[in-house]
């Protein structure tokens, strides 16, 4: 049986690396905003917020140096 | 439906976006809003892409505050009045960041045991304030204090994962920055540091 394919904020869950983490956690939690709808209106980023305290926490341990660039 | 990049002040005239496409400038007041197409659609692609053009702006910036990924308007006229509402909330901004750039430290560890003394609310607005402030890192501020511009904390309630700090310092600062993080004697708490970046954190949201 063949899984769903994923959304793309599955892909860049599953793939994050610690420097894309940095990315994520800049480029869609911080930055000024015009109007908050169209963030949140990005889709699937609500489950990256849910899961990028966990990811850079787990990232440390895989990469005692992580997020070096 | 336009995509904005930054705000700034002294941008590039010629700089590409996220897209390959030639940014341009629409400005009001001597504020630069750095635009260029429609946000795409979200990927790991995508966010590097927006970063990359992000970090080719400000390095050509006088004063330069990140856009967040997807921040658009229907057209020019609405990116103005959005941006014209909290003009003295930016300008603050941009001369806050003006010719600096950014540290991001994830603090590890395991958060301090709250204070046994007084009551629930006390000990909850102890943990708080300790939270925010994270003492934990005086000896490093100590050692940086030269090099520090701004700070921006920001608790987490992750285990493992105490807060994220995030640092202004002067453009050019970075290998004096790297080198006291490497050499500072922490108790009980372990750090990764990254950068340097944009000055992301330190951006005002338009957003209410």
């Amino acid at each position: 049986m063949r899984r769903p394919p994923r959304t793309p904020a599955q892909e860049i869950i599953a793939h994050a690396d610690s420097s894309l983490l940095e990315i994520v956690d800049l480029v869609l939690n911080k930055g000024v905003t015009l109007q908050g709808e169209v963030i949140l209106g990005v889709a699937g980023v609500d489950l990256i917020y849910l899961r990028l305290n966990a990811l850079l926490c787990a990232a440390d341990k895989v990469l005692p140096s992580g997020g070096r660039k | 439906m336009i995509g904005l990049y930054a705000v700034a002040i002294g941008a590039p005239r010629q700089a590409l976006g996220a897209q390959g496409e030639p940014v341009r400038i629409v400005a009001r007041s001597g504020l630069e809003a750095v635009c260029g197409e429609a946000p795409p659609a979200l990927s790991a692609e995508a966010l590097r892409a927006h970063e990359a053009a992000v970090r080719r702006i400000a390095d050509e910036s006088q004063a330069c505050l990140p856009a967040r990924f997807g921040a658009s308007a229907a057209d020019e006229d609405e990116l103005l009045e959005a941006l014209g509402a909290r003009e003295q909330e930016l300008r603050e901004a941009l001369e806050l960041v003006r010719g600096r750039e950014q540290m991001n430290l994830r603090v590890h560890g395991a958060a301090a045991a709250p204070t046994p003394e007084g009551g629930p609310g006390t000990r909850y607005l102890e943990g708080r304030r300790r939270a925010t402030r994270l003492p934990e890192l005086d000896p490093l501020r100590s050692s940086l204090s030269a090099v520090i511009r701004a700070e921006r904390v920001e608790p987490h309630e992750q285990p493992g994962l105490i807060a994220s700090v995030y640092h202004l310092i002067d453009r050019g600062a970075a290998a004096d920055y790297r080198r006291a993080v490497e050499s500072a004697a922490l108790d009980g708490i372990r750090l990764s540091l990254s950068g340097p970046w944009p000055p992301w954190s330190f951006a005002p949201e338009l957003s209410p």
